[in-house]
């Protein structure tokens, strides 16, 4: 048990010292400033940029006040377009709903390739997206200067991020480890009918339709019409995105866990 | 004669307007209204996974986000009946008690404002930023974190974070020292401040105040002490208490706070340091989604077998007891999320600490409140 606070500092009885002693302690830090200012003269100094950072590591007194921006602060987005799966999960895990999955070039005409455009009015920068992204191709970058006139221009095509991400800033070297996923796509295998949808649309092709052997004809019943394929899902390629469980017409697939 | 100081004044720190009745400088009566700053942040709640309601607490109160973020955290683990990793424990107390230095630091420069002066201001503000500094380390942003998860914290510290910190500590604790020859030393604060805005032990009690507001009163009470939560039960600190229940004595409480906040994070860095570990519990459940993967409508078969429950905690948050209560009928969303702000109920006690004193003495009363509106109307 502890006694109660109480003021360890006391003011004296001459009233010139009431402001005398405050301003000695001012006038100390003042004096400090002039040396080491606590301020950093923005847009002329930058903390981000290398030359400022080796300066005011040096010079400052400070142990972090001014001191080098870290390098995992969550800015604007890269993307790297060539390792993009469309696999859509970043737009699944934004809270804001500011990603939409846009056409790029460069897929096959029957199955565009799809990848994020992030509309930055809404983005709350929480890093989900990031986080979630299984190629590790959208990251935050350290960039922070957004200011724009129109507020179309507010709206960052997969183009525009693929130009930050040519420019190798700095970039989130922290990366979220995924827990274990243990949950694994099944089938319910009378329902399906081997229309190869869910392989067709897979992100990563982990899905292969292999052959299953057409029943036989029992009196009185009928073999019901369909393709005599069914989908095998190889767990270790699957990025668990539901592309294949959202796009299955007679939602034969679901999560679950064999074990 | 009834005056609206507020919406939009000095005093109010945020969106909130005190009406008071006055006869010359005396103040009669006074009538706090709040509600500007309504956000409907329990309703949105509802409609989100609960992770993603993480990236609402951070706004729900801007000053001491990390603290918000692991009130919800805790209330939806018991909910949820998921057990973090010790080391993560251990991280999310850490911030918590950098994010009260951080927020008493905060309410130090402004209260100082709201007396004239703006030297130590300056202080508190600069100081403040080595506390953001070091957020922005580990959890990439200076004030809306989302850092903390379901199960854990969302990655562990940076190569060097231990020192850093460290350093910081030893920067922060010589500053106390200035702070206090600045105000307790300078006859001009204290004539200002002793014997204001003076709020009983009893009275406290009875409409609820918390937090430094309560302990200024000589009550020791403190939901870390009394009813500890997280880790707290392994950690020695003091409960800080004056004597004076005025302003001065808030002033002083916040001062001690501060100081046992260094010592409780001196504590936890050791144990960071010689207890390396995972910071995410293994196998979350799927569509909570902790891994991101978006939830479908295939997943009703997972979370039919999921145990439902309802979840209650409440800590010591910088400005005083704050609760949350998360009821989980095995959804992906929360199904009812509430809190209980100590700011509230620290503000609606206006009548029993302004009645009686002077117009001109608003502003330090209602300064050492330390009002967040954010969290008062969520």
């Amino acid at each position: 048990m502890s006694d109660p606070v109480t003021a360890t500092e006391k003011s004296s009885d001459n009233p010139i010292l009431w402001v005398a002693k405050p301003m000695v302690t001012a006038a100390r830090q003042f004096a400090k400033s002039l040396v080491r200012p606590s301020t950093v003269i923005y847009p002329y100094e930058r903390l981000e940029d290398p030359k400022f950072r080796d300066q005011v590591r040096i010079e400052s007194g400070k142990p972090i006040g001014v001191g080098p921006i870290w390098d995992n602060y969550r800015g604007v987005h890269a993307l790297n377009i060539a390792t993009c799966i469309s696999c859509n999960l970043c737009a699944f895990s934004c809270p804001d709903l500011c990603i939409e999955m846009v056409t790029v070039p460069g897929g096959d005409p029957k199955h565009p390739k799809k990848c994020p455009q992030i509309d930055y009015g809404k983005c709350s920068y929480c890093g989900f997206c990031s986080d979630a992204c299984p190629e590790g191709c959208l990251t935050m970058t350290t960039r922070y200067e957004l200011s724009v006139t129109k507020r179309s221009e507010m709206v960052y095509s997969p183009q525009k991020m693929f130009g930050i991400y040519e420019q190798k800033l700095p970039m989130h070297p922290i990366r979220v480890e995924r827990p274990a996923n243990e949950d694994q796509i099944l089938l319910e295998p009378p329902l399906c009918i081997g229309c190869n949808a869910c392989a067709r649309d897979c992100p990563t092709q982990c899905i292969t339709m292999l052959d299953i052997p057409k029943p036989e004809a029992k009196a009185g019943e009928k073999v019901p019409k369909r393709i005599w394929k069914e989908p095998v899902v190889n767990d270790s390629d699957c990025v668990r995105c539901g592309t294949c469980i959202n796009v299955c017409p007679k939602e034969c697939l679901f999560w679950g866990n064999r074990k | 004669m009834w005056i609206n100081m507020g919406p939009q004044h000095p005093m109010t720190h945020g969106l909130w307007n005190l009406r008071v009745k006055i006869d010359g400088e005396v103040i009669l009566d006074c009538d706090p209204e709040m509600g500007y700053l309504h956000r409907g942040i329990e309703k949105i709640s509802e409609d989100r996974h609960y992770n993603e309601v993480v990236t609402l607490m951070d706004r729900t109160c801007y000053v001491a986000g990390f603290a918000w973020e692991h009130l919800y955290i805790l209330a939806s683990e018991d909910a949820l009946h998921i057990v973090p990793p010790e080391r993560a424990e251990y991280i999310r107390v850490m911030c918590e008690e950098f994010q009260r230095i951080g927020s008493h630091l905060m309410w130090y420069a402004a209260f100082v404002q709201d007396l004239g002066l703006m030297t130590p201001f300056l202080y508190g503000m600069r100081d403040r930023d080595i506390v953001l500094d070091l957020f922005q380390s580990y959890s990439g942003a200076r004030m809306t974190y989302e850092y903390m998860r379901v199960g854990g914290v969302r990655n562990d510290m940076p190569p060097g974070f231990s020192a850093h910190a460290r350093r910081a500590l030893d920067w922060l604790s010589d500053r106390f020292v200035e702070y206090d020859r600045l105000c307790l030393g300078s006859e001009i604060f204290r004539k200002r401040c002793d014997g204001l805005g003076v709020l009983k032990a009893s009275d406290c009690v009875a409409t609820g105040v918390t937090g430094p507001m309560l302990r200024s009163a000589g009550m020791r009470r403190d939901v870390r002490r009394d009813r500890p939560y997280s880790v707290y039960p392994q950690l020695d600190f003091e409960v800080a208490v004056a004597d004076g229940a005025d302003v001065t004595g808030r002033y002083l409480v916040r001062m001690e706070e501060m100081r046992q906040s260094i010592r409780i994070i001196r504590q936890i860095l050791d144990w960071l340091d010689h207890h390396p570990g995972p910071v995410l519990a293994d196998r979350l459940p799927r569509w909570l989604g902790a891994p991101y993967a978006p939830v479908g409508k295939e997943d009703y078969v997972l979370k039919r077998n999921y145990p439902k429950g309802v979840g209650l905690s409440s800590i010591e948050e910088p400005h005083g007891e704050a609760q949350a209560y998360v009821v989980n009928e095995g959804s992906e969303h929360p199904y009812r999320v509430k809190f209980r702000s100590p700011v509230f109920a620290n503000i609606s006690a206006a009548r029993h600490y302004l009645i009686g004193y002077r117009v001109a003495d608003i502003p330090p009363i209602m300064g050492s409140v330390d009002v967040c509106v954010g969290e008062v109307d969520r």
